[in-house]
This record gives structure tokens, C-alpha cells and sequence, in this order.
């Protein structure tokens, strides 16, 4: 095969690889600090990108048309918009479910998804409808033989990744880090050490709400169009590679995440057959790998208290 | 209540007030289906929120439950045949019939969802994968004259176990959320893999057959003088038949020690190993049988609506079956009964909303299960002692 | 009002304007009421085009409810199907076993129409297709009661094929979505492509609801076709487009009546649609005097969404119905009848014709051209007067 078609497809992973990694480290955090599975993840990740893209829809309205300008006060808006749904769902939705079994809260946030994006495409103006988003990082790109390497995409790869390191020092480094640790660990035990339980929760959901707030972003700035049903099949491949890396763990979902586009990836390039079967492939590998590592491929350091 | 006491309830009649819940429930079934003009059904809907909060507050609920605990059989048997009345009252009305009869199927292949993941703890979000290989198997099974078609039933059962058996390994290997990705993942495939190869229909979707018993064809209307009645009578009765068999099942196997094994793997997988289940023997046999019921009620349900298409069993269709169960209450039968009727009907009934239905839909949803965070009617564990516990 | 009895089902009545009520309610008090339905996707990823639909048909509802002449009240029933089989079957027996129900039109997805052709034919309900384009919705089957007033996509990609490789291009990338649409599309187009001396490079399959398609559209340059074909629905078309700018795929982009509508140029913002090909069945609205009337009427009725590609054809069939009910009566089977008979009959996707299996036989098919941020008709657009050019035959 062509060199340049190899690099294209390798530059194609890695942007959808860092996506899915952004939208798997919610999953993940969550599943840290309270055992529950957010289903709404993809939805609330969806209403996030429309909170920017609406804000942008302002700031054009109000003539501020530098592209850094907008791409700050987008992000701004749908990061911090978005974290606050977070916490609120948190604090209304999830928390309430706490002592009922934890399959009822997936349901509960299942039905809140649905109840999210209905409501963006019923009562966002012509919201079910795609949307062009724009394009505002710079779109100069340079041609190595038959593979485009694109600024954006450098960009957005780059402020990507260094995202996933922030949350990373965060979780690592800071006092609330070392809170959300110690409730991922014992819940009982944090409050006891004088953790604010409830606080330690509702700062989690938004940090992972707005982490996958700049993943429907950046999945805007690369598709240039946004759509009221983008949070779903996100949602999906967000929490496989959540489970294929191991729950509980901010390195397997990065894994999981650039593995699932690398599956994806790899099926539509080199699959002999008809490309169609891909999904087949890359959920097929899913099955496999779970039979083969049962609890992810970075499993969580736990022991069974008997 | 004290613990020791005889219920009061028991001195006289002990069912008689979960008989008069079973005629109510029959009754207002008949008003929700007949009812044709918008503010019919908005009451029905606000009369049925009102009397089932006003019953968990008076304590009605509990009651009801504990009576229907004291004497099961006949109130099981009362409330089969209030359905089979139903059915027969509505026989001249073909809609409110086929609504009926998906409620049926839907609560039986909810059933089998709770076997597995009610009593055993294993998630399974392709439940209608396995609905749909049942309803796949009866498409091409029901153009070979030659097998019966009570057999063809018991294929889609045997079908959606046999596809289930690659999960095997995966599935006794992993537990909780990692379980329930590799079945999503099955899931996916599955539809994405009918939708691209051709030998089943492709996208396109299969016609099937109609059932056949006896040399009779359940697309004729059996005819009773001069009464319009429905052909949908026959897809009723039977899924009224293949429910209360079914039920009769589900209610064996949770009194059995098997029931008991799958508790236990549930509750804590550690602590039954040690008391010498096979936790893995247990699994399999909760996953099998969980798929062939889906199967066999999904092969009913393709010969009813007699054509199958893969967008018939998506994802989306899987997390309807999973969210009976849960609105229901795990592992609790008549909840998954009561909340497959809410999650069939209520969107049918919300038709009046146009766009706006499945916005109201998932609001109510997530409403109730604020207000009962364990489902509608929640599962009471065994009770070895009935009349030395209290209701905890 | 003697439809008000009976035993009929539950049914859902939508309301109507309230001008047009007022109407009514004033001047035609003595008139009889009589229900058609509507059914199409109003909820889920295609719902933008089923409720253009349902727009279009209370339109016609609403009109003809204000001409005086009319001899009956009418009142629309509109039905969801979530473009989904099992969900069609269920609303189309509501709809075909409520007696008070005369005629209806439905589905926008064929899958759907697949299924639901025999709920129809066995209560006798008359039903008119409004938007599905797969040829065995009509030609699998000798049902009476099922006619359609848009073309099938074999009319459509024949004419595409022409035109296409008129321009002289010769060299074809598919890609389709694995719907039957997608799937039907890429079969007749291949096939008339191939009659036409073309050759196609390769096919993909994609999933609906794809975001990505780089990994394709690699290959795709790879082969470096003169054209990339999308078969599919808006939403996938666009993202098409979009992944085919980001790779630097110079080629033209044809797509098929699905992506024919104004949430494309939203969906890709102007300059990277220009010069997207399509094909629609009928003659262009715009073109008619009838059709010139039905956007006026549409525009002037508020509503929020637009009608998109296939709203002109549901206020056609819906017009059709209401005719058939004036000339024979509320009755369905004479209904049926004078479906049968339907010849040259004016609407305002130009006159409807249908053959023995209930199609509507006359296949104009009009090619579309991107321009300026909006579809323009190719004969009157400024590519085929030659100021503005297509990508050029590799």
C-alpha cells in the first residue's frame, strides 16, 4: 500500500482515537467515584456542542468575528455550560438513585439521553437538521505525496491529548484529585477523613461533562456539522472503550479509546470485503477481547472483600 | 405492622382485595384501549397516577402483595382469566387486540430478560437481537410447509440460544458493566450484520408467514354468527396461552433451588462459590434459557406483525426490553407485566403528541423512577418464614 | 355528523389551524366530516423529512377545507412510524381498522411501506404512497388499494446515469448507506452506469448513522474517480461532502433524492455544496403553477420546519385523496376504484398517471444543481449556460 494512504489513515486514527478517549475518561470517572454507569454522556456531550455553536451563532450576531475570539468564548460557554449540567444531573438525578440498584440509574440517564436530544431537535430552531459549524482553526495544510496533513486536525489532536494530561496532573496532583481518589476508593471512609462527599461527586460529573463537552467540540471543529443524534453513536463507542480499557481507570480509557478507532480504522482500510462489515469487525474484536481480558485491558487494582 | 400477629386480612377473605385490584386493572385496561377522544385519555392517565400514589401511601400496595403472596394460585388463575375476558371483550376490535398482544409478547420476552438479569445479575442489553433471531427464524422456517408451526416457535427459542452460544465464554468470564458491553457489542453486530448481507433480506426486511395450527390459518377471523371478530383473537389467545405458561415457569424456577443458585450468584458470586455452586454452570443456564424464551416470544411477535426488517431490532429496541425490566422491578414479575403495558402502550397512547411523544415519554419514565428508585412493584426475596417477617 | 358513531378505535385528531376551523365553523356547518391520515417518521434521525410531509398534507387539508365548494369536512390523522417496520405495522392497523378513516397517505421509509402494503390491502384501506422510492412497494404486489405518487429509484438513477455520463464523466465512486434506500440506490445506479459505458471504481457500504468516512473516501482518492456518489440521506451526505473537502478530493459530488433539501446548505454552509449534483422525480415545483402556489401557501402557513424534498409530493397525494373523496364519496372501496382510474390528473408535481400496479408512471426526473446556497434547476442554472463549470472529466 501507498505510503501516504498509510500516514492518512494513521493521522485519521489518532484524531478519532483522541475523540473517543476524551468521551471514554468521562465514563470512567464517573464509574471512579459512584459505581454508575451515565448513559446520557453522549447526549449531555451533544447539548454541549449546541451550547457552543450557539454561542458562536451570538458572537457572530454581535460582531466579534476574530476566529481565536469566538474559539475562546465557544469554548468557554459549552465547557462551563456543559459542566453544570453535569453537576446538575448529578445532584438531581444520580445521587437521589444512589441507594436503588445500580442498573436504575443507567435507565434513568438512558431516558434522560432520550429526553435531551428530543428536546434539542424539537425546540432548537430547525433542530433536526444538521448544523454547519464553523471552521475556526486555520485550514492551511501541507501535502506529503498523497497524504494532506491538516493544521486543524494537528490542533485539535494536540490540544486533545493535552487535555487527557491535564485531567491526568489534576487527578494526580491536586487536593481534588486526591478527594475523587480517595471517594473512588472508599466512599465511607472519605467522609470520615472529612471529605465533602456530595461536592467531590458534583466537581466530577462536571469535570467529565466538560471534558466531553470539548470532545462534541472538537468533533465540530473537524466535521465542520453538528446533529441532534451525533451524541449517541459517540455515547456508544465512548463507554466501549471505557470497559475494553478497564473502568476506574484514566489509562485504559485512553487505550480503549484509541484501540476503538484503531479497530474501526483498520476495518474499513484493510478488510478484504466490502467495507460495510467494519462495525462487525471492530465489535466482533470487543467480544473477543473480553473473553480474553474479562475486566478490560488495564483492570482496576481491586480484591474481593469476602 | 407486628411481626408475629396474623394479618387481619387473613381472618376473612385474604384475596378479596387482590381480586378487586385484578377486576380493576381488567376494566381499566378495556376503558385505556377503547378510549378515542384526547381528554379520555388524559384522565385515564392522571386517574391511574392518582390511585396508584394514593395506594403505595395507605399502605394499600403492601397489602395487596402480601394477600396475593398468602393465596397466588387463585389469584394467578383470576387474572388470566380476566385477561382471556378482556380479549374476548374486544374481539370485534383488531387495534386494541394487536396492543394486546405486543404487550403480551413484550412482557414475556421481559420475563426471560429477568432470569437473567433479575435473578442471576447478568446484563443483557441484545435482548432484541435474540427477540429478533426468533422472529428471523420463524420468516424462513414458516415457508417450509412441512414443520409445524408450534415447532416453529420452539426454533426461534432454540436459534436465539444457539446464537448466544459464542457469548459464552465472554459472558461467564465477566461481570456487571463489562458483561453488558460485550452484549451491546452483539448487539450492534448483529443488526448491522443482517443489514448488509443479503441472504436474510438486507435492509429491506423478510415477510412471514402467518401461524397455522391445526390446519388453521390465524389470518382467518373466526366467525361466531353474525359478530365481527377479529383475527387478532387468535394471536392473543396465543400469546395470552404462551404468557401464562411462561409466568408459570418463571414462578417454578425462582421457588426452585435453581432460583435459589441464581440468587445467590447474584447477591454475592464469592460467598455461593464457597456454599458449592457452580457459579459458571448457574450463568449459563440463566443466559440460555433467558434467550430461548426472548426467541420464542420473538418469533410470535414476527408472525404477527408478519414482516421483519433489522431496524426492527436496534440497539434503541434492546434498551426498551431492558427498561421494563428495570421500571418494573428486577426480578419482579407482575412489575415487568405492569411496566411493559406503560412502555407499549404509553407512547401508542401519546400518538395525540405527534413529535413531542417520546419527549413526554422519557420524562415520565425517569419521574417514576425518581419517585419508586426500585421499579413499580419491587421483588420481596423468598420468604422461607411467610408469616414470621416483617415486610422489609 | 353521521361518522361520529360507531365503534371505531381511539383515534388522534389533529387539530387544525385555527383560521381554517373558524372557517368552518362559520361557513360550512351542513358538510359532512371525513378523516385521511397521514403517517410518516415525525420522531428520530429522518423526522425533519416526515414532518415536511405532515406540514404539506394539513396543508392541503386546510385548503381545500376553506374552499366553499368542497363537499365535505375534512380532518387529518396523523400517525408516527419511527421509520421502523414493527412500529408501521402497528400504526398503519390503527389507522386501516378505524372505519371513519377513508384514505390515507404514508411512510416516507420503504422498509416500512414493505411491511404495512398487506395492512392495507386486507382491511381495504386506500393508501397512497407520499415519499418511499423502492420499486416493490408497489410492483411486489397487485394490491388495489396501493398507488404512489413519486417515482421509484430505478426511474431516478436511470436518468442520473444519462445525465451523468452526458457530461462526459466515466469514472464512478459509490458510496450508500446499508438502508434498503442506500442499497437500492447503489444497485440501479450501478447497473444503469454500466449500460451507459461508465465504470464504477468502487463501493462503499456505510452504516446511517456514521460521522466518520475518512477511512473510505481515503480509498476513494486513491481510485481518484471523476465523481463520488452519495446514496443516502441528508445528514450523511453532508458529512460526505464535508470529509471529501478535508482530504482534498477533487472530484464532483452526486447525490440522490435524499439529500435534496435546504438542511444541506445548512448542514455544509454555502460554498462547500456549490456544484453537489441530485435528482428528484416530478417536475420542479417552483416550475409550476401549482407548485409556485403550494410553497407561497406553505410559506405564508408558518410553519417551523421546511417542506423539504418530498413535501411537495404529500400535498399531491393528499390533493389526490381529497379529489377522490369528492368524486365517489367517503367510501373506501370507491375510493379504491377511482384510484384506478387516476389519468393524467392535475397536481402540482405535474399530472399523476398511474399503471395497473398503482405507480405513477409519468418518471419526469428533474437534476438539481447547487448554486448560491440553493438547488437550482440544472437547465436554468449558470452551469449548463456554461459560466460556471463542474469539476472537469479526470
Amino acid at each position: 500500500m501507498d505510503l501516504g494512504l498509510i500516514a492518512q489513515y494513521l493521522a485519521n486514527g489518532i484524531l478519532l482515537g483522541t475523540m473517543y478517549a476524551l468521551v471514554a475518561v468521562g465514563f470512567t470517572l464517573f464509574f471512579g467515584v459512584l459505581d454508575v454507569i451515565k448513559f446520557s454522556h453522549g447526549d449531555v456531550l451533544m447539548l454541549g456542542t449546541f451550547i457552543g455553536f450557539t454561542a458562536w451563532l451570538g458572537l457572530e450576531a454581535i460582531g466579534i468575528v476574530n476566529p481565536w475570539i469566538q474559539l475562546a468564548g465557544v469554548l468557554l460557554c459549552s465547557l462551563a455550560g456543559t459542566a453544570l449540567i453535569g453537576a446538575a444531573i448529578a445532584n438531581w438525578l444520580i445521587l437521589p438513585l444512589k441507594k436503588a440498584p445500580q442498573l436504575n440509574t443507567l435507565l434513568i440517564t438512558l431516558m434522560l439521553g432520550t429526553a435531551i436530544r428530543e428536546a434539542v431537535r424539537l425546540f432548537y430552531p430547525n433542530g433536526s437538521n444538521p448544523k454547519a459549524f464553523p471552521a475556526l482553526l486555520p485550514d492551511a495544510s501541507v501535502e506529503i505525496g498523497s497524504f494532506a496533513l491538516r493544521a486543524d486536525s494537528v490542533i485539535l489532536v494536540v490540544s486533545g491529548l493535552g487535555l487527557i494530561g491535564l485531567l491526568n496532573l489534576v487527578i494526580n496532583r491536586t487536593r481534588l484529585g486526591l478527594a475523587i481518589r480517595a471517594v473512588a476508593q472508599d466512599e465511607e471512609t472519605a467522609r470520615t477523613m472529612g471529605i465533602n462527599y456530595t461536592l467531590v461527586v458534583l466537581a466530577t460529573f462536571a469535570i467529565g461533562s466538560g471534558v466531553a463537552a470539548f470532545a462534541g467540540i472538537m468533533n465540530g471543529l473537524y466535521y465542520n456539522e453538528i446533529n441532534f443524534g451525533m451524541g449517541l453513536i459517540l455515547g456508544l463507542i465512548g463507554f466501549s472503550a471505557a470497559i475494553i480499557g478497564g473502568l476506574g481507570n484514566l489509562y485504559g480509557a485512553i487505550l480503549g479509546g484509541f484501540l476503538f478507532a484503531g479497530l474501526q480504522v483498520i476495518g474499513a482500510a484493510l478488510l478484504p470485503f466490502a467495507s460495510a462489515y467494519k462495525d462487525v469487525f471492530a465489535f466482533a474484536v470487543v467480544i473477543a477481547l473480553m473473553a480474553w481480558k474479562p475486566t478490560g485491558l488495564i483492570p482496576e487494582r481491586s480484591s474481593d472483600r469476602v | 405492622m407486628t411481626d408475629i400477629s396474623l394479618p387481619q386480612s387473613q381472618l376473612s377473605r385474604p384475596w378479596i382485595s387482590a381480586a378487586a385490584v385484578i377486576v380493576a386493572a381488567g376494566l381499566y385496561s378495556w376503558a385505556l384501549l377503547m378510549a378515542e377522544e384526547t381528554w379520555q385519555v388524559l384522565s385515564l392517565l392522571v386517574l391511574a397516577v392518582v390511585a396508584t400514589g394514593v395506594a403505595i401511601k395507605t399502605g394499600f400496595v403492601r397489602r395487596v402483595e402480601r394477600d396475593w403472596a398468602a393465596s397466588e394460585t387463585r389469584l394467578n388463575r383470576l387474572a388470566f382469566a380476566v385477561l382471556i375476558g378482556l380479549i374476548l371483550v374486544l374481539s370485534g376490535s383488531h387495534f386494541a387486540l394487536l396492543m394486546i398482544s405486543t404487550v403480551l409478547l413484550y412482557f414475556v420476552a421481559s420475563l426471560g430478560l429477568n432470569i437473567q438479569f433479575g435473578f442471576t445479575g447478568l446484563v443483557n442489553f441484545a435482548g432484541a437481537a435474540f427477540f429478533g433471531a426468533g422472529a428471523y427464524t420463524a420468516a424462513v422456517l414458516g415457508n417450509v410447509a412441512e414443520i409445524p408451526p408450534l415447532l416453529i416457535l420452539l426454533a426461534g427459542g432454540i436459534v436465539a440460544m444457539a446464537i448466544s452460544l459464542p457469548l459464552l465464554i465472554p459472558i461467564v468470564r465477566t461481570t456487571g458493566h463489562y458483561a453488558a458491553v460485550v452484549t451491546i457489542a452483539f448487539g450492534v453486530l448483529f443488526r448491522t450484520f443482517l443489514e448488509v448481507n443479503e441472504i436474510l433480506g438486507g435492509p429491506q426486511g423478510l415477510m412471514v408467514n402467518s401461524m397455522k395450527l391445526f390446519g388453521w390459518d390465524f389470518f382467518n377471523a373466526p366467525s361466531l354468527g353474525n359478530l365481527e371478530i377479529s383475527f387478532y383473537v387468535n394471536y392473543a389467545l396465543l400469546a395470552a396461552g404462551l404468557a401464562a405458561l411462561v409466568f408459570v415457569l418463571f414462578r417454578r424456577l425462582e421457588r426452585s433451588w435453581i432460583g435459589l443458585h441464581m440468587d445467590a450468584v447474584r447477591l454475592d458470586e464469592t460467598a455461593a462459590a464457597c456454599f458449592g455452586i457452580s457459579v459458571k454452570r448457574t450463568k449459563i443456564l440463566a443466559f440460555l434459557l433467558g434467550n430461548v424464551i426472548l426467541g420464542v416470544s420473538g418469533a410470535l411477535y414476527g408472525m404477527m406483525i408478519s414482516f421483519i426488517a433489522p431496524a426492527s431490532f436496534t440497539f434503541s429496541d434492546s434498551l426498551l426490553l431492558v427498561s421494563i425490566v428495570l421500571l418494573g422491578g428486577l426480578g419482579s414479575p407482575w412489575g415487568g407485566a405492569i411496566a411493559a403495558a406503560i412502555v407499549v402502550l404509553l407512547p401508542e397512547k401519546l400518538q395525540l403528541l405527534q413529535e413531542y411523544r417520546f419527549l413526554l415519554f422519557s420524562i415520565l419514565v425517569m419521574l417514576v423512577l425518581l419517585f419508586r428508585p426500585e421499579g413499580i412493584l419491587p421483588r420481596h426475596l423468598r420468604n422461607f418464614f411467610p408469616n414470621r417477617r416483617t415486610d422489609a | 355528523m353521521k361518522f361520529n358513531t360507531g365503534n371505531g378505535l381511539r383515534r388522534i385528531v389533529f387539530t387544525l389551524g385555527a383560521t381554517a376551523g373558524l372557517l368552518v365553523a362559520t361557513g360550512a356547518q351542513a358538510k359532512d366530516t371525513v378523516e385521511l391520515g397521514f403517517i410518516g417518521p415525525l420522531t428520530g434521525g429522518v423526522s425533519s423529512m416526515g414532518l415536511g410531509g405532515r406540514n404539506s398534507a394539513e396543508l392541503a387539508v386546510k385548503l381545500r377545507n376553506a374552499d366553499p365548494d368542497s363537499k365535505y369536512h375534512y380532518e387529518l390523522v396523523a400517525l408516527d412510524d419511527e421509520c421502523k417496520p414493527n412500529v408501521g405495522v402497528q400504526v398503519a392497523t390503527k389507522m386501516a381498522t378505524d372505519r371513519k378513516v377513508i384514505g390515507t397517505i404514508a411512510h416516507y421509509c420503504s422498509a416500512v411501506a414493505m411491511g404495512t402494503v398487506d395492512v392495507y390491502h386486507r382491511f381495504g384501506l386506500p393508501m397512497t404512497v407520499w415519499g418511499a422510492v423502492l420499486p416493490d412497494i408497489t410492483y411486489g404486489n397487485d394490491y388495489p388499494e396501493i398507488t404512489r405518487v413519486n417515482g421509484t429509484m430505478i426511474n431516478q438513477n436511470e436518468k442520473a446515469a444519462q445525465f451523468m455520463t452526458g457530461l462526459g464523466y466515466k469514472t464512478f465512486a459509490i458510496i450508500h448507506d446499508t438502508t434498503d434506500y442506500g442499497k437500492g440506490h447503489n444497485k440501479y445506479l450501478s447497473q444503469f452506469l454500466a449500460q451507459d459505458g461508465a465504470e464504477v471504481v468502487g463501493t462503499f457500504g456505510v452504516t446511517s448513522d456514521q460521522q466518520d468516512f475518512t477511512a473510505e473516501l481515503t480509498q476513494v482518492k486513491a481510485l481518484n474517480p471523476d465523481v463520488v456518489v452519495y446514496a443516502g440521506l441528508t445528514p450523511g451526505g453532508v458529512r460526505v461532502r464535508q470529509q471529501m473537502e478535508k482530504l482534498g478530493i477533487e472530484a464532483v459530488f452526486e447525490g440522490v433524492s435524499g439529500i435534496k433539501s435546504d438542511a444541506f446548505f445548512e448542514g455544509l454552509g454555502g460554498d462547500l455544496a456549490e456544484g453537489t449534483v441530485t435528482f428528484l422525480e416530478g417536475a420542479p415545483a417552483e416550475k409550476l403553477p401549482g407548485g409556485a402556489y403550494f410553497l407561497k401557501e406553505y410559506n405564508a402557513a408558518g410553519y417551523d420546519s421546511p417542506p423539504e424534498a418530498y413535501g411537495p409530493f404529500a400535498f399531491a397525494a393528499m390533493d389526490l385523496l381529497i379529489d377522490a373523496v369528492e368524486a365517489s364519496g367517503p367510501d373506501r372501496k370507491a375510493v379504491v376504484d377511482y384510484m384506478s382510474k387516476v389519468k393524467e390528473h392535475d397536481s402540482i408535481t405535474g399530472p399523476i398517471t398511474f399503471d395497473d400496479h398503482g405507480q405513477n408512471t409519468v418518471a419526469l426526473i428533474t437534476a438539481y444543481v447547487a448554486q448560491g446556497g440553493k438547488w437550482v434547476v440544472w437547465e436554468d442554472s449558470d452551469y449548463a449556460k456554461g459560466t460556471l463549470s463542474l469539476v472537469a472529466p479526470k
